[in-house]
């Protein structure tokens, strides 16, 4: 069906067996482990992230805000700035108290756990939209378990 | 012998039976979960540190065929007669349309709090209970097309101007590339507003609930939408035959994309296999 540019058919992916991948407890974690080596090479990359402030929203400050939207508690407050060569923000957030973890793309704007499939100017705005993603009488949960090991190297702003 | 992926507004009675029987078995076993997590886990942003390889970068299609492969593999281990259906959101438009039928995923869910509760995978039923969540939800949520302000499916256009591009991907290799298949059709578009939701990302959207967060693997719709994703794929492939997964080199020290994005000759984590090793799948399965 698909052959490269000279005409030779692309190899084969090679016969799915086992469950690579999604194995379960001990087999999962061996796989985790074996990539620690990977992540750590990782870790010496310097993190050059597009920088852009986040904009005042109402003419509010820039490194906070706390807000009642759609009868949720929205705070966030800007939380470090871990090397300001690099211009790296990290916000800390939470939706009535519990913590809502923000990523960030490379052209600057904010993307939440809840809200994974578009990205907003400011922390605030991805905040509501988070809660706009919210069902009614949903909360996120007490303490983030999503990201917990970001094993890949990629630091979800959750491990300082 | 190549097995075949269906059209799910094509499927039999018996197939989807046997199909919501095998997601339910593997559920049952904890197997399913185990696909969530690793879902959400390897979701890395492109302003973040790190080698993404499902989102954000060249390998998404790639890492999501074999994603799906897993996937499938573990339903076929159940019964060897399943393969994943594909929706064609382009063709089936409604929230009333296949598959949000009773006898495959179930339909909306109800205003109140957007619960899923017709079809197999409604929390009442006690088989589709959710373990692995951003929020403290133990039951699937929908909301199609997004009730407090409706948006519609990408269109059979939206799709062919993804298809059009001969380019597989181009640098940066991340969410802000405006050219190339790959991000055409993962839909990371600039700005804000319904416009910079396309392709693949607008889905996610427009199913809203479970599928729009991190743990989107928890609605099965997941896979059909990445069946057709992935189907997408091959139609491009063989519009632009003597076009190929790029990059074809890994981007050098003094790029910012440096091990950062997996090039055609690397291993794709967490897998022992490469884009080039994932770009023909047709010996494994095919699209009807």
């Amino acid at each position: 069906m698909v052959v490269s540019a000279d005409g030779v058919p692309v190899t084969a992916v090679p016969a799915v067996t086992g469950r690579p991948g999604t194995a379960r407890g001990a087999r999962r974690r061996d796989l985790l482990r074996g990539l620690l080596g990977a992540a750590a090479a990782l870790a010496i990359v310097p993190v050059v992230t597009a920088s852009r402030p986040s904009r005042p929203v109402d003419g509010g400050p820039t490194d906070s805000f706390d807000e009642t939207y759609r009868g949720r508690h929205i705070q966030g407050v800007l939380a470090s700035t871990r090397t300001a060569a690099a211009g790296e923000v990290r916000w800390d957030i939470t939706v009535d108290g519990r913590p809502l973890h923000l990523m960030r793309r490379a052209d600057g704007t904010w993307l939440s756990m809840v809200d994974h499939y578009s990205s907003y100017a400011t922390p605030l705005e991805a905040a509501r939209a988070a809660v706009d993603g919210l069902g009614p009488g949903e909360r996120l949960r007490a303490a983030d378990p999503a990201h917990r090991d970001p094993h890949m190297g990629g630091d979800h702003g959750l491990h300082p | 012998m190549a097995y075949t992926r269906k059209d799910v507004s094509t499927l039999t009675g018996a197939e989807r039976r046997r199909f919501v029987k095998a997601l339910l078995e593997i559920k049952r076993k904890g197997e399913y979960d185990e696909f969530v997590r690793m879902h959400i886990d390897y979701y890395v942003s492109d302003g973040d540190g790190g080698l993404r390889t499902a989102h954000m970068a060249p390998s998404f299609l790639p890492w999501h065929r074999r994603f799906l492969l897993d996937l499938e593999q573990a339903l076929r281990r159940v019964d060897s007669s399943v393969t994943v259906p594909y929706w064609d959101w382009t063709r089936d438009r409604t929230a009333t349309a296949a598959p949000w039928t009773k006898d495959l995923l179930g339909g909306n869910g109800r205003r109140s709090d957007h619960q899923v509760t017709t079809g197999p995978f409604a929390y009442a039923t006690g088989d589709w209970t959710i373990k692995e969540n951003v929020t403290d939800g133990e039951f699937l949520t929908r909301d199609l097309g997004r009730a407090a302000a409706p948006i519609d499916l990408p269109t059979g256009s939206d799709v062919d101007r993804a298809l059009q591009d001969p380019v597989y991907d181009t640098e940066p290799w991340d969410s802000t590339v405006t050219r190339g298949f790959r991000n055409k059709l993962e839909g990371w578009g600039t700005g804000s507003g319904s416009a910079a939701w396309r392709n693949h990302n607008r889905v996610h959207r427009w199913v809203g609930g479970v599928m729009l967060g991190g743990a989107s693997v928890n609605d099965p719709v997941f896979w059909l939408h990445h069946a057709f994703v992935d189907l997408l794929w091959t139609r491009w492939q063989s519009r632009h035959r003597e076009h190929r997964y790029l990059p074809a080199e890994p981007p050098g020290p003094t790029s910012r994309q440096y091990r950062r994005v997996v090039a055609r000759q690397e291993k794709l984590p967490p897998w022992d296999v490469t884009p080039d090793q994932l770009e023909d799948a047709s010996r494994i399965y095919r699209y009807a």
